[in-house]
C-alpha cells in the first residue's frame, strides 16, 4: 500500500556540518499491515513519519501510496492526500488549544469537504467510544494527559483514513492509556485493514505489531 | 468582558493591541479632520462675498485688513454693475493685546448692519442653536459663537460686558469649527460704540470735529453679487470704478488663505500620514505576530489536510473579525478619550477632535484592509514552512 525508495533527508543544524538522518531509506508496508518501528533517539523516526505522511519533503528518494508517486505530485492534491488518506497521532498530541474537544475531532472532517453535522455526529460517537464523551465541551487545557490523546486519536481516525502514522502516541501516557491506545490503533488495522505505522520505543508494543523495523544509521532493518 | 465574548479565542491582546494603535490613528485623524475643517470654512467663507474695507494700514478690519470705509464709499460700490448687495460690518478684536499674535483663533466683535440681508452666498444666515439670531435694531443684543459661549459658559438669557458695556445673549451659533465658532456678533451701532470705546485716536479724530458721522465708522463691507456674474470679475469693477478702497479678489484671498494656512496643510498630511504609519504598523505587526504565535496550529491544520487556500480563508475570516474588532475598540477608545480632552479645553473655548463619519468610515476599511493584506501576508509566509516544521516551531 505504501512504499518509499531511497528517502534521504538532511537537516542543517547552523553549527557544523549538516546532519543526514535518513539514507536511502527503503520500505515498504502492505494494506492493513500494523508496523512498529523502533530506535534510538535521533535516529530519524518522526522525520520517517512526516516524510511519508507528506509533511516534509525529502532531499531525495519517491514515495508511493498505491500506484500513485505522492512524494512528486502538486501541494494542493498532497494536502487532499493528508486530509484523506492519512491520519496523525503525535507524541504531544497537538491539539488545538482555542477548540473544544469536540471542534478538536470535527476539525478532521473541515478540509475534506465532509458534512459539518455528520462529521459532528461521528465526532460524538467516536469520543463516545473512547470515554470521553464528557469532555466534548472542555479546552485541552482542561484534559489530562490521557483524555488529550484520546481525542487526538479520534481525530486521527475520524475521516476513516486508510492510513494512520502514529508518533510515540502512548510515550506521555501512563500504561493504563497507552493500553487503550494501542488496542485502539490494533483494532483498526485488524477490524478495518487500516495500515497503522508506529513508531515508539516501548518494548511492550512491539508484541502487538505483525513486524518490527529498526532504524539504525538511515536505514530500516530487522532488530 | 464584551470584546472577549466577540472575538475569536485567544485574540484579546490581539484586538486590544490593535485596539491602541487604532486609537493612536483616529485620534491623530481627528485632529487633522478639525484643522481642515477649519480651513475650509475660511475658504468657503471668503468665496462667498467680496470683501471691502477702507484704504490705509489699520489692523482689525478682517479679511483684507485697511482703514475707514466711509459711508459714501459704500454708496458708490453698490453703483456698480453686477453688485447686488453691500453689508457694512466692523470687525473688532475683543482683545487687542493678544490679537496681532493669534489671527486664527483670535475673539472678535463683529458689527453687522442688520438692516441688509448677509450677501454672503455660503452664509446666508448663521446657524443658530439656541435662542435667536440679531434682529434690525438690536442694540444691547449680542449673539455668540459656540467657543466663545462655551469659554463663558453663556447661553441665551446670559449677560456679557464688552469693553464695560452690558449686552444680553439672545442667541449662540452652532459650531462652524471655523471663524465664527469665536465672534461675538452685535448690530454695528453697538459695534461702532464699542470701536470708540477702544480707539482712542478715533475719538481724537472725532472730538476734533473731522467731517465723520458714525456712519462712517466702517472697518469693511461684505459685497454681495448677482447671479451670474463672476465674482472676480465684479471685485475688479469695484477696484476700477471706486477709489480709495482695499478689494479682496475672491478667488485670490482663496489663495492667500490657503498659502498663509499651507503650514497647517502640511501639519495635516504630517499628522495623517503618522497617524497612518502608526496605525499600519501596529495592526500589521499585530496581526502577523498573533498568526505567527499560532503557527504550530496551522501546521496541525495542514497536517489534516488543509490547502493554502482553505487557511487563507481561514486566517482571513478570523483577521477580519479581529481587525474589525480591534478597529471598533480603537474607535470607542477614541471617542472616550476625544470626549474626555474635549472636556477639558471646552472651557477655554477650543475643540482639539473632529470624529467626523469619513474619519470613522476610513479607520474601519482602513483596519479591515490592512488586516487582510497582514493576515494574506502571514499565511504566505506560513504556506512556505513545511508542516512539520511549523508543528516543532510552534511546540
Amino acid at each position: 500500500m505504501i512504499r518509499a525508495i531511497g528517502l534521504t533527508k538532511t537537516f542543517s543544524t547552523g553549527v557544523g556540518a549538516p546532519v543526514v538522518v535518513l539514507k536511502g531509506l527503503d520500505l515498504e508496508v502492505k494494506a492493513g499491515e500494523y508496523l512498529a518501528v523502533t530506535g534510538p533517539s535521533g535516529s530519524g523516526k518522526s522525520t520517517l513519519l512526516n516524510l511519508l505522511g507528506l509533511l516534509d519533503g525529502a532531499d531525495s528518494g519517491g514515495i508511493w501510496f498505491g500506484e500513485e508517486r505522492v512524494s512528486s505530485v502538486g501541494r494542493r492534491r498532497q494536502a487532499l492526500i493528508r486530509g484523506s488518506q492519512v491520519g496523525f497521532i503525535f507524541q504531544a498530541f497537538h491539539l488545538i488549544a482555542s477548540l473544544t474537544a469536540l471542534e478538536n475531532v470535527a476539525l478532521a472532517a473541515r478540509y475534506v469537504g465532509g458534512d459539518r453535522a455528520d462529521a459532528k455526529r461521528r465526532a460524538q460517537a467516536l469520543l463516545a467510544r473512547l470515554g470521553v464523551a464528557h469532555r466534548t465541551r472542555h479546552y485541552p487545557a482542561q484534559l489530562s494527559g490521557g483524555e488529550q490523546q484520546r481525542v487526538a486519536f479520534c481525530r486521527a481516525v475520524l475521516n476513516d483514513p486508510p492510513l494512520i502514522l502514529a508518533d510515540e502516541p502512548t510515550g506521555n501516557l501512563d500504561e493504563d492509556h497507552a493500553r487503550v491506545i494501542r488496542e485502539e490503533l490494533r483494532a483498526r488495522a485488524r477490524e478495518r485493514g487500516t495500515t497503522v505505522l508506529l513508531v515508539t520505543h516501548h518494548p511492550e508494543a512491539f508484541g502487538e505489531a505483525d513486524r518490527v523495523l529498526a532504524l539504525v544509521d538511515g536505514r530500516l532493518a530487522e532488530p | 468582558m464584551v470584546i472577549a465574548r466577540l472575538v475569536p479565542r485567544g485574540y484579546l491582546f490581539t484586538v486590544l493591541g490593535i485596539a491602541v494603535g487604532m486609537a493612536g490613528l483616529v485620534a491623530l485623524g481627528g485632529m487633522a479632520e478639525r484643522i481642515t475643517r477649519f480651513i475650509e470654512g475660511g475658504d468657503r467663507f471668503v468665496l462667498g462675498q467680496i470683501s471691502v474695507a477702507g484704504q490705509g494700514l489699520g489692523m482689525g478690519a478682517g479679511f483684507t485688513g485697511g482703514g475707514l470705509l466711509p459711508r459714501g464709499k459704500l454708496q458708490e460700490i453698490l453703483t456698480v454693475p453686477g453688485v447686488a448687495a453691500v453689508q457694512a460690518q466692523v470687525m473688532l478684536p475683543l482683545n487687542p493685546v493678544t490679537s496681532q499674535f493669534l489671527t486664527l483663533t483670535q475673539e472678535l466683535i463683529l458689527g453687522l448692519d442688520l438692516s441688509v440681508p448677509m450677501p454672503n452666498r455660503h452664509y446666508r444666515e448663521l446657524p443658530v442653536r439656541a435662542g435667536r439670531f440679531l434682529r434690525s435694531g438690536d442694540r444691547r443684543e449680542v449673539v455668540v459663537g459656540a467657543d466663545f459661549a462655551a469659554a463663558r459658559g453663556l447661553g441665551p438669557g446670559s449677560r456679557l460686558a464688552l469693553d464695560g458695556r452690558d449686552f444680553v445673549v439672545v442667541g449662540v451659533l452652532e459650531r462652524t469649527l471655523t471663524a465664527p465658532d469665536r465672534f461675538a456678533i452685535v448690530g454695528i451701532e453697538a459695534a461702532r460704540d464699542l470701536w470708540l470705546a477702544k480707539d482712542p485716536l478715533l475719538r481724537q479724530v472725532f472730538g476734533a470735529g473731522a467731517s465723520l458721522s458714525l456712519q462712517d465708522l466702517n472697518t469693511g463691507a461684505a459685497v454681495g453679487w448677482v447671479d451670474g456674474e463672476d465674482p472676480d470679475a465684479v471685485a475688479r469693477r469695484i477696484a476700477q470704478r471706486v477709489a480709495g478702497v482695499n478689494i479682496a479678489i475672491p478667488s485670490e484671498v482663496s489663495r492667500l488663505l490657503r498659502n498663509s494656512t499651507a503650514f497647517f496643510s502640511a501639519l495635516i498630511v504630517g499628522i495623517g500620514t503618522l497617524g497612518l504609519l502608526i496605525g499600519a504598523l501596529s495592526l500589521a505587526n499585530t496581526v502577523t505576530a498573533a498568526l505567527f504565535e499560532r503557527i504550530r496550529d496551522f501546521g496541525i491544520k495542514r497536517a489534516l489536510g488543509a490547502t493554502d487556500l482553505q487557511l487563507l480563508a481561514e486566517v482571513l475570516r478570523e483577521s477580519l473579525v479581529v481587525s474589525l474588532a480591534g478597529g471598533g475598540a480603537g474607535i470607542a477608545l477614541a471617542l472616550a478619550l476625544g470626549w474626555g480632552i474635549h472636556g477639558w479645553v471646552a472651557r477655554q473655548g477650543q475643540q482639539l477632535f473632529l470624529f467626523s463619519p469619513r474619519l470613522l468610515a476610513g479607520a474601519v476599511v482602513f483596519s479591515l484592509v490592512l488586516g487582510a493584506l497582514a493576515a494574506a501576508h502571514a499565511t504566505f509566509r506560513i504556506a512556505r514552512v513545511p508542516p512539520a516544521e511549523a508543528i516543532r516551531r510552534g511546540s
